[in-house]
Protein backbone atom coordinates (compact mmCIF):
# COMPACT_ATOMS: atom_id res chain seq x y z
CA UNK A 1 0.00 0.00 0.00
CA UNK A 2 3.14 2.19 1.13
CA UNK A 3 4.66 2.12 -1.98
CA UNK A 4 1.58 3.28 -4.42
CA UNK A 5 0.93 6.61 -2.69
CA UNK A 6 5.12 7.44 -2.12
CA UNK A 7 5.94 10.48 -4.05
CA UNK A 8 6.89 10.78 -7.75
CA UNK A 9 10.15 11.87 -6.63
CA UNK A 10 10.63 8.78 -4.97
CA UNK A 11 9.63 6.70 -7.94
CA UNK A 12 12.22 4.97 -10.00
CA UNK A 13 10.50 1.89 -11.85
CA UNK A 14 11.34 -1.59 -11.28
CA UNK A 15 14.36 -1.81 -9.10
CA UNK A 16 17.95 -2.50 -10.66
CA UNK A 17 18.12 -6.18 -9.51
CA UNK A 18 15.13 -6.64 -11.23
CA UNK A 19 16.12 -5.22 -13.85
CA UNK A 20 19.19 -7.01 -14.35
CA UNK A 21 17.18 -10.20 -13.97
CA UNK A 22 14.69 -9.55 -17.08
CA UNK A 23 17.56 -8.08 -18.90
CA UNK A 24 19.81 -10.70 -18.52
CA UNK A 25 17.30 -13.37 -18.94
CA UNK A 26 16.31 -11.62 -22.29
CA UNK A 27 19.72 -11.71 -23.64
CA UNK A 28 20.02 -15.44 -23.03
CA UNK A 29 16.98 -15.94 -24.81
CA UNK A 30 18.19 -14.04 -27.77
CA UNK A 31 21.53 -15.95 -27.52
CA UNK A 32 19.52 -19.47 -27.59
CA UNK A 33 17.19 -18.19 -30.39
CA UNK A 34 20.33 -16.79 -32.31
CA UNK A 35 22.65 -19.72 -32.21
CA UNK A 36 19.76 -22.09 -32.45
CA UNK A 37 17.56 -21.16 -35.14
CA UNK A 38 18.70 -18.11 -36.79
CA UNK A 39 15.82 -16.22 -37.19
CA UNK A 40 17.04 -12.96 -36.27
CA UNK A 41 18.50 -12.17 -39.63
CA UNK A 42 15.88 -9.24 -40.65
CA UNK A 43 16.69 -7.13 -37.45
CA UNK A 44 20.82 -8.00 -37.86
CA UNK A 45 20.23 -6.82 -41.31
CA UNK A 46 17.66 -3.55 -39.95
CA UNK A 47 20.59 -2.51 -37.62
CA UNK A 48 23.81 -3.33 -39.33
CA UNK A 49 21.92 -0.44 -42.51
CA UNK A 50 21.86 1.88 -39.31
CA UNK A 51 25.24 1.30 -38.18
CA UNK A 52 26.86 1.46 -42.02
CA UNK A 53 27.36 5.21 -41.25
CA UNK A 54 29.30 4.98 -38.23
CA UNK A 55 31.29 2.20 -40.16
CA UNK A 56 31.78 4.61 -42.97
CA UNK A 57 33.15 7.39 -40.59
CA UNK A 58 35.28 4.45 -38.80
CA UNK A 59 37.01 3.50 -41.70
CA UNK A 60 36.79 6.74 -43.89
CA UNK A 61 39.84 8.04 -42.00
CA UNK A 62 42.03 5.06 -42.88
CA UNK A 63 41.08 4.61 -46.49
CA UNK A 64 41.73 8.65 -46.55
CA UNK A 65 45.52 7.84 -45.39
CA UNK A 66 45.49 5.17 -47.90
CA UNK A 67 44.35 7.50 -50.82
CA UNK A 68 46.92 10.43 -50.18
CA UNK A 69 49.82 7.51 -49.45
CA UNK A 70 49.01 6.39 -53.01
CA UNK A 71 49.07 9.75 -54.54
CA UNK A 72 52.60 10.39 -53.05
CA UNK A 73 54.67 7.55 -54.76
CA UNK A 74 57.66 8.30 -56.22
CA UNK A 75 58.68 8.61 -59.94
CA UNK A 76 61.05 5.83 -59.55
CA UNK A 77 58.81 3.61 -57.62
CA UNK A 78 55.95 3.88 -60.04
CA UNK A 79 58.62 3.18 -62.66
CA UNK A 80 59.71 0.61 -61.26
CA UNK A 81 56.28 -1.18 -60.91
CA UNK A 82 55.74 -0.22 -64.88
CA UNK A 83 58.54 -1.85 -65.75
CA UNK A 84 57.74 -4.83 -63.74
CA UNK A 85 54.03 -4.87 -64.55
CA UNK A 86 54.87 -4.96 -68.63
CA UNK A 87 57.51 -7.95 -68.19
CA UNK A 88 54.67 -9.71 -66.14
CA UNK A 89 52.54 -8.89 -68.79
CA UNK A 90 54.06 -10.06 -71.06
CA UNK A 91 55.05 -13.29 -69.58
CA UNK A 92 51.38 -13.73 -68.69
CA UNK A 93 49.98 -13.12 -72.70
CA UNK A 94 52.31 -15.68 -73.24
CA UNK A 95 50.81 -18.25 -70.56
CA UNK A 96 47.02 -16.52 -71.44
CA UNK A 97 47.69 -18.41 -75.25
CA UNK A 98 48.40 -21.22 -74.13
CA UNK A 99 45.35 -21.01 -71.82
CA UNK A 100 42.81 -20.51 -74.00
CA UNK A 101 44.09 -23.46 -76.34
CA UNK A 102 44.19 -25.58 -73.24
CA UNK A 103 40.52 -24.13 -72.26
CA UNK A 104 39.02 -25.08 -75.39
CA UNK A 105 40.61 -28.47 -75.27
CA UNK A 106 39.11 -28.88 -72.03
CA UNK A 107 35.69 -27.86 -72.93
CA UNK A 108 35.90 -30.93 -75.02
CA UNK A 109 36.62 -33.36 -72.84
CA UNK A 110 34.36 -32.35 -70.61
CA UNK A 111 31.40 -32.11 -73.01
CA UNK A 112 32.80 -35.88 -73.90
CA UNK A 113 32.92 -36.40 -70.14
CA UNK A 114 29.35 -34.70 -69.42
CA UNK A 115 30.56 -33.06 -65.92
CA UNK A 116 29.00 -30.58 -64.55
CA UNK A 117 31.95 -28.73 -62.80
CA UNK A 118 34.40 -25.95 -63.51
CA UNK A 119 32.16 -23.68 -65.56
CA UNK A 120 34.48 -20.68 -65.29
CA UNK A 121 31.95 -18.71 -63.98
CA UNK A 122 32.35 -14.89 -63.12
CA UNK A 123 32.82 -13.14 -60.15
CA UNK A 124 32.36 -9.97 -58.20
CA UNK A 125 35.36 -7.99 -57.16
CA UNK A 126 35.39 -6.98 -53.20
CA UNK A 127 37.21 -4.85 -51.28
CA UNK A 128 37.75 -5.98 -47.53
CA UNK A 129 36.48 -3.24 -45.08
CA UNK A 130 38.04 -4.12 -42.60
CA UNK A 131 38.63 -7.05 -40.08
CA UNK A 132 36.19 -8.55 -37.83
CA UNK A 133 36.86 -6.90 -34.28
CA UNK A 134 36.09 -10.11 -32.28
CA UNK A 135 38.73 -11.78 -31.20
CA UNK A 136 36.71 -14.91 -31.43
CA UNK A 137 36.38 -15.15 -35.24
CA UNK A 138 38.27 -15.34 -38.38
CA UNK A 139 36.24 -13.23 -40.11
CA UNK A 140 36.51 -10.20 -42.59
CA UNK A 141 33.97 -7.83 -43.66
CA UNK A 142 33.90 -7.10 -47.59
CA UNK A 143 32.36 -3.93 -49.14
CA UNK A 144 29.64 -6.31 -51.26
CA UNK A 145 26.63 -7.23 -50.08
CA UNK A 146 22.99 -8.30 -51.40
CA UNK A 147 22.71 -5.19 -53.99
CA UNK A 148 25.49 -6.97 -55.86
CA UNK A 149 23.85 -10.32 -56.08
CA UNK A 150 26.00 -11.67 -53.30
CA UNK A 151 24.49 -14.71 -51.83
CA UNK A 152 25.72 -16.77 -48.71
CA UNK A 153 27.85 -19.90 -49.41
CA UNK A 154 29.71 -18.10 -52.46
CA UNK A 155 33.33 -19.26 -52.55
CA UNK A 156 36.29 -15.96 -52.13
CA UNK A 157 39.56 -16.38 -53.35
CA UNK A 158 42.65 -13.90 -53.81
CA UNK A 159 45.42 -14.74 -56.52
CA UNK A 160 46.70 -17.54 -54.53
CA UNK A 161 44.29 -20.05 -53.24
CA UNK A 162 40.59 -19.85 -51.31
CA UNK A 163 40.24 -17.18 -48.72
CA UNK A 164 37.08 -18.46 -47.38
CA UNK A 165 32.95 -18.09 -47.92
CA UNK A 166 30.52 -15.79 -47.43
CA UNK A 167 28.43 -16.85 -44.85
CA UNK A 168 26.11 -13.43 -44.04
CA UNK A 169 24.71 -11.14 -45.95
CA UNK A 170 24.22 -7.69 -45.36
CA UNK A 171 22.36 -5.24 -47.58
CA UNK A 172 25.51 -3.36 -47.96
CA UNK A 173 28.29 -5.60 -47.08
CA UNK A 174 29.45 -9.61 -46.51
CA UNK A 175 30.92 -11.55 -43.94
CA UNK A 176 34.03 -13.34 -45.67
CA UNK A 177 34.13 -16.42 -42.66
CA UNK A 178 38.09 -17.33 -43.23
CA UNK A 179 39.02 -20.78 -43.63
CA UNK A 180 40.98 -20.76 -40.85
CA UNK A 181 38.63 -20.49 -38.84
CA UNK A 182 37.71 -23.18 -36.26
CA UNK A 183 36.20 -25.89 -37.95
CA UNK A 184 35.45 -24.44 -40.68
CA UNK A 185 35.73 -27.68 -42.89
CA UNK A 186 37.26 -27.49 -46.36
CA UNK A 187 36.84 -30.82 -49.17
CA UNK A 188 40.31 -30.93 -50.65
CA UNK A 189 42.35 -33.57 -52.40
CA UNK A 190 46.32 -34.05 -52.72
CA UNK A 191 47.39 -32.99 -55.81
CA UNK A 192 50.04 -35.40 -56.23
CA UNK A 193 48.01 -38.57 -55.89
CA UNK A 194 44.56 -37.89 -55.86
CA UNK A 195 44.05 -38.49 -52.17
CA UNK A 196 40.44 -37.40 -50.97
CA UNK A 197 40.82 -35.35 -47.45
CA UNK A 198 38.82 -32.35 -45.55
CA UNK A 199 41.20 -29.51 -44.28
CA UNK A 200 39.78 -28.04 -41.05
CA UNK A 201 40.11 -24.40 -39.80
CA UNK A 202 41.52 -24.42 -36.01
CA UNK A 203 41.48 -20.94 -34.69
CA UNK A 204 42.84 -17.76 -35.32
CA UNK A 205 46.34 -18.15 -34.48
CA UNK A 206 46.78 -21.96 -35.87
CA UNK A 207 47.62 -23.31 -38.74
CA UNK A 208 44.87 -25.64 -40.54
CA UNK A 209 44.75 -29.41 -40.08
CA UNK A 210 43.96 -32.65 -41.67
CA UNK A 211 41.56 -34.27 -39.55
CA UNK A 212 40.42 -38.20 -39.52
CA UNK A 213 43.19 -39.23 -42.27
CA UNK A 214 44.41 -42.79 -41.35
CA UNK A 215 47.73 -43.10 -40.63
CA UNK A 216 48.73 -44.77 -43.39
CA UNK A 217 47.63 -42.30 -45.56
CA UNK A 218 49.70 -41.11 -48.61
CA UNK A 219 50.70 -37.87 -47.84
CA UNK A 220 54.06 -35.61 -47.44
CA UNK A 221 55.43 -32.40 -46.34
CA UNK A 222 54.94 -29.84 -49.00
CA UNK A 223 52.05 -31.33 -50.52
CA UNK A 224 49.57 -28.99 -52.14
CA UNK A 225 45.90 -29.76 -51.27
CA UNK A 226 43.18 -28.23 -53.95
CA UNK A 227 39.57 -28.05 -53.40
CA UNK A 228 38.35 -31.48 -54.66
CA UNK A 229 34.63 -29.98 -55.93
CA UNK A 230 32.92 -33.34 -54.36
CA UNK A 231 30.94 -30.95 -52.23
CA UNK A 232 29.21 -28.77 -54.70
CA UNK A 233 30.22 -25.35 -53.12
CA UNK A 234 33.87 -25.25 -53.72
CA UNK A 235 34.99 -25.30 -57.20
CA UNK A 236 37.09 -27.98 -58.02
CA UNK A 237 40.86 -27.39 -58.14
CA UNK A 238 41.54 -24.09 -56.57
CA UNK A 239 44.35 -24.29 -54.20
CA UNK A 240 43.86 -23.87 -50.59
CA UNK A 241 47.14 -25.52 -48.42
CA UNK A 242 50.64 -26.80 -48.00
CA UNK A 243 51.07 -29.68 -45.86
CA UNK A 244 53.77 -28.31 -43.68
CA UNK A 245 53.92 -31.24 -41.10
CA UNK A 246 53.24 -34.60 -40.57
CA UNK A 247 53.08 -36.04 -37.17
CA UNK A 248 52.34 -40.10 -37.63
CA UNK A 249 51.56 -41.38 -33.45
CA UNK A 250 51.10 -45.25 -33.89
CA UNK A 251 49.21 -44.20 -30.62
CA UNK A 252 46.36 -42.35 -32.34
CA UNK A 253 43.64 -43.53 -35.19
CA UNK A 254 44.94 -40.71 -37.06
CA UNK A 255 47.77 -38.77 -38.57
CA UNK A 256 48.38 -35.11 -37.09
CA UNK A 257 48.59 -33.32 -40.50
CA UNK A 258 49.39 -29.39 -40.38
CA UNK A 259 49.06 -26.83 -42.90
CA UNK A 260 49.19 -23.75 -43.72
CA UNK A 261 46.76 -21.66 -46.55
CA UNK A 262 48.28 -21.17 -49.85
CA UNK A 263 46.27 -17.89 -49.89
CA UNK A 264 47.55 -14.83 -48.30
CA UNK A 265 44.31 -15.46 -45.69
CA UNK A 266 44.81 -12.17 -43.91
CA UNK A 267 47.06 -9.77 -46.16
CA UNK A 268 45.08 -8.46 -49.51
CA UNK A 269 43.08 -5.79 -49.69
CA UNK A 270 40.67 -7.47 -52.75
CA UNK A 271 39.28 -10.46 -53.43
CA UNK A 272 37.40 -12.06 -55.70
CA UNK A 273 33.68 -13.55 -54.76
CA UNK A 274 33.28 -16.75 -57.05
CA UNK A 275 29.90 -16.41 -58.69
CA UNK A 276 29.73 -20.08 -60.69
CA UNK A 277 26.46 -21.70 -61.24
CA UNK A 278 26.79 -25.03 -60.81
CA UNK A 279 23.67 -27.74 -61.63
CA UNK A 280 23.84 -30.00 -58.69
CA UNK A 281 21.22 -32.48 -58.91
CA UNK A 282 18.56 -32.82 -55.75
CA UNK A 283 19.61 -35.07 -52.65
CA UNK A 284 18.01 -38.20 -53.35
CA UNK A 285 15.31 -38.53 -50.77
CA UNK A 286 16.95 -41.36 -48.43
CA UNK A 287 14.08 -44.34 -47.99
CA UNK A 288 11.90 -42.97 -50.84
CA UNK A 289 14.87 -42.43 -53.40
CA UNK A 290 14.13 -43.08 -57.20
CA UNK A 291 16.23 -45.15 -59.10
CA UNK A 292 18.18 -41.86 -60.46
CA UNK A 293 21.61 -41.98 -59.83
CA UNK A 294 23.39 -38.85 -60.92
CA UNK A 295 26.18 -37.03 -60.26
CA UNK A 296 28.06 -39.90 -57.88
CA UNK A 297 31.46 -39.39 -57.25
CA UNK B 1 39.83 14.55 -5.20
CA UNK B 2 36.31 13.42 -4.62
CA UNK B 3 34.42 13.67 -7.41
CA UNK B 4 30.99 14.84 -5.37
CA UNK B 5 32.49 17.77 -3.71
CA UNK B 6 31.89 19.69 -7.01
CA UNK B 7 28.40 21.14 -8.09
CA UNK B 8 28.16 20.12 -11.59
CA UNK B 9 25.68 21.23 -14.53
CA UNK B 10 23.15 19.13 -15.32
CA UNK B 11 23.37 17.08 -18.28
CA UNK B 12 21.38 16.72 -21.40
CA UNK B 13 20.27 14.00 -23.04
CA UNK B 14 21.62 15.23 -26.38
CA UNK B 15 25.45 14.57 -24.28
CA UNK B 16 25.31 11.40 -23.51
CA UNK B 17 23.45 10.02 -26.64
CA UNK B 18 26.65 11.76 -28.31
CA UNK B 19 29.04 10.52 -26.15
CA UNK B 20 27.79 7.06 -27.07
CA UNK B 21 28.17 7.44 -30.92
CA UNK B 22 31.35 8.23 -30.26
CA UNK B 23 32.17 5.28 -28.20
CA UNK B 24 30.33 3.43 -30.95
CA UNK B 25 32.35 4.93 -33.66
CA UNK B 26 35.92 4.41 -31.83
CA UNK B 27 34.76 0.36 -31.62
CA UNK B 28 34.20 -0.12 -35.23
CA UNK B 29 37.31 1.48 -36.33
CA UNK B 30 39.14 -1.61 -38.16
CA UNK B 31 42.00 -1.26 -35.53
CA UNK B 32 45.11 -4.12 -36.15
CA UNK B 33 44.79 -6.87 -33.79
CA UNK B 34 47.10 -5.69 -31.52
CA UNK B 35 46.15 -2.19 -31.00
CA UNK B 36 42.79 -3.91 -30.50
CA UNK B 37 44.05 -5.92 -27.53
CA UNK B 38 45.26 -3.25 -26.04
CA UNK B 39 42.49 -0.37 -26.42
CA UNK B 40 39.88 -0.82 -23.58
CA UNK B 41 36.67 -1.08 -24.55
CA UNK B 42 35.42 2.56 -24.78
CA UNK B 43 31.55 1.80 -25.12
CA UNK B 44 31.75 -0.41 -21.65
CA UNK B 45 33.66 2.71 -20.50
CA UNK B 46 31.62 5.65 -21.47
CA UNK B 47 28.56 3.19 -20.44
CA UNK B 48 29.94 2.80 -16.92
CA UNK B 49 30.48 6.50 -16.25
CA UNK B 50 26.75 7.67 -16.89
CA UNK B 51 25.51 4.29 -15.05
CA UNK B 52 27.53 6.16 -12.09
CA UNK B 53 26.33 9.49 -12.72
CA UNK B 54 23.39 9.78 -14.29
CA UNK B 55 22.09 6.53 -12.57
CA UNK B 56 17.79 7.94 -13.10
CA UNK B 57 18.28 7.69 -17.03
CA UNK B 58 21.15 5.40 -18.10
CA UNK B 59 20.86 1.48 -16.53
CA UNK B 60 19.92 -1.92 -17.88
CA UNK B 61 17.73 -0.75 -20.64
CA UNK B 62 20.66 1.20 -22.33
CA UNK B 63 23.32 -1.70 -21.68
CA UNK B 64 21.23 -4.11 -23.27
CA UNK B 65 20.55 -2.17 -26.21
CA UNK B 66 23.89 -1.12 -26.48
CA UNK B 67 25.10 -4.65 -26.52
CA UNK B 68 22.65 -5.59 -29.08
CA UNK B 69 24.30 -2.89 -31.45
CA UNK B 70 27.74 -4.44 -30.75
CA UNK B 71 27.19 -7.84 -31.23
CA UNK B 72 25.36 -6.57 -34.80
CA UNK B 73 27.94 -4.31 -35.82
CA UNK B 74 30.52 -7.41 -34.67
CA UNK B 75 28.68 -9.97 -36.26
CA UNK B 76 28.29 -11.94 -33.13
CA UNK B 77 25.69 -14.35 -31.50
CA UNK B 78 23.15 -12.22 -30.42
CA UNK B 79 23.18 -11.53 -26.73
CA UNK B 80 27.09 -11.49 -25.70
CA UNK B 81 27.73 -8.39 -25.36
CA UNK B 82 24.27 -7.92 -23.86
CA UNK B 83 24.66 -10.03 -21.05
CA UNK B 84 28.07 -8.85 -20.01
CA UNK B 85 27.14 -5.46 -20.20
CA UNK B 86 23.94 -5.95 -18.48
CA UNK B 87 25.71 -8.00 -15.72
CA UNK B 88 28.30 -5.45 -15.02
CA UNK B 89 26.69 -2.31 -15.40
CA UNK B 90 24.06 -3.44 -12.27
CA UNK B 91 27.56 -3.79 -10.92
CA UNK B 92 28.07 -0.01 -11.19
CA UNK B 93 24.06 0.94 -10.28
CA UNK B 94 23.57 -1.08 -7.32
CA UNK B 95 26.97 0.98 -5.68
CA UNK B 96 26.78 4.12 -8.00
CA UNK B 97 26.49 6.47 -4.78
CA UNK B 98 29.01 5.32 -3.43
CA UNK B 99 31.56 5.17 -6.58
CA UNK B 100 30.44 8.57 -6.65
CA UNK B 101 32.83 9.56 -3.78
CA UNK B 102 35.72 7.74 -4.34
CA UNK B 103 39.03 9.35 -5.77
CA UNK B 104 38.69 8.86 -9.64
CA UNK B 105 42.05 6.06 -8.81
CA UNK B 106 39.48 3.90 -6.59
CA UNK B 107 37.12 4.03 -8.87
CA UNK B 108 38.99 2.84 -11.26
CA UNK B 109 40.15 -0.12 -9.27
CA UNK B 110 36.37 -1.35 -9.37
CA UNK B 111 36.15 -0.46 -13.25
CA UNK B 112 39.01 -2.93 -14.27
CA UNK B 113 37.43 -5.80 -12.51
CA UNK B 114 34.16 -4.97 -14.04
CA UNK B 115 35.91 -4.60 -17.31
CA UNK B 116 37.47 -8.19 -16.95
CA UNK B 117 34.93 -9.76 -15.92
CA UNK B 118 32.41 -8.49 -18.95
CA UNK B 119 35.68 -9.81 -21.41
CA UNK B 120 35.28 -13.20 -19.08
CA UNK B 121 31.39 -13.35 -19.32
CA UNK B 122 31.97 -12.95 -23.50
CA UNK B 123 34.52 -15.58 -23.04
CA UNK B 124 32.30 -18.02 -21.28
CA UNK B 125 29.28 -17.57 -23.87
CA UNK B 126 32.21 -17.69 -27.20
CA UNK B 127 33.38 -20.93 -25.61
CA UNK B 128 30.03 -21.97 -24.54
CA UNK B 129 28.73 -21.64 -28.50
CA UNK B 130 31.85 -23.20 -29.84
CA UNK B 131 34.66 -20.70 -30.80
CA UNK B 132 38.12 -21.34 -29.76
CA UNK B 133 40.22 -19.31 -27.48
CA UNK B 134 41.32 -16.58 -29.01
CA UNK B 135 44.50 -16.08 -26.59
CA UNK B 136 45.06 -14.52 -23.32
CA UNK B 137 45.96 -11.13 -24.97
CA UNK B 138 41.85 -10.10 -24.81
CA UNK B 139 42.46 -9.58 -21.06
CA UNK B 140 44.75 -7.02 -21.77
CA UNK B 141 42.04 -4.07 -22.43
CA UNK B 142 40.24 -4.47 -18.99
CA UNK B 143 44.03 -3.14 -17.47
CA UNK B 144 44.50 -0.25 -19.26
CA UNK B 145 40.73 0.46 -19.21
CA UNK B 146 41.22 1.21 -15.82
CA UNK B 147 44.14 3.19 -16.35
CA UNK B 148 42.10 5.34 -19.01
CA UNK B 149 38.91 5.43 -16.79
CA UNK B 150 40.20 8.51 -14.55
CA UNK B 151 41.29 10.42 -17.91
CA UNK B 152 37.64 9.47 -19.81
CA UNK B 153 36.19 10.77 -16.42
CA UNK B 154 37.66 14.19 -16.54
CA UNK B 155 37.18 14.39 -20.42
CA UNK B 156 33.36 13.85 -19.54
CA UNK B 157 32.77 16.11 -16.30
CA UNK B 158 34.48 19.22 -18.64
CA UNK B 159 31.35 19.64 -20.37
CA UNK B 160 29.31 19.73 -16.72
CA UNK B 161 31.47 21.96 -14.57
CA UNK B 162 29.94 25.22 -13.80
CA UNK B 163 33.08 28.23 -15.25
CA UNK B 164 32.59 30.81 -12.04
CA UNK B 165 32.93 28.40 -8.97
CA UNK B 166 33.41 31.68 -6.53
CA UNK B 167 30.00 32.94 -7.61
CA UNK B 168 28.25 29.78 -6.04
CA UNK B 169 30.20 30.47 -2.68
CA UNK B 170 29.26 34.14 -2.29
Amino acid sequence: MQSTIQPAFFKQGPKPFSRLLIYASLSLVLLVVDVRWQILQPAREIVSVALYPLQWLATAPVSVAHQVSNYFVTQTALQQENRRLQDERLLANAQLLRMQALQQENIQLRQLLVTRDMQGGRGVLAEVLYNDRDPYTAKLVVDRGEQDHVKAGQVVIDPLGVVGQITRVQPLTAEITLITHKNQPVPVQVVRNGLRAVVYGSGPESPLEVRFMPVNGDIRNDDLLVTSGIDGTYPAGLPVAKVTRVDRNAGSAFARISCEPAADVDKHRFMLILNEKRSIPAKPTPPAAPAKKKGAD
Amino acid sequence: MPVSRQLLKPVSLGFILFTIVVALTTALIPWGPTVRAILPDGVALVLFYWCMYQSRRVGMGWAFWLGIVLDIADGNVFGQHGIAYCLTAWFVLARHRQLGMFPLWQQALYIGPLLFASQLIMLVVRMATGSAFPGWFIFIGALTGAVFWPLLSQLLQMQQRTEKRAEIQS
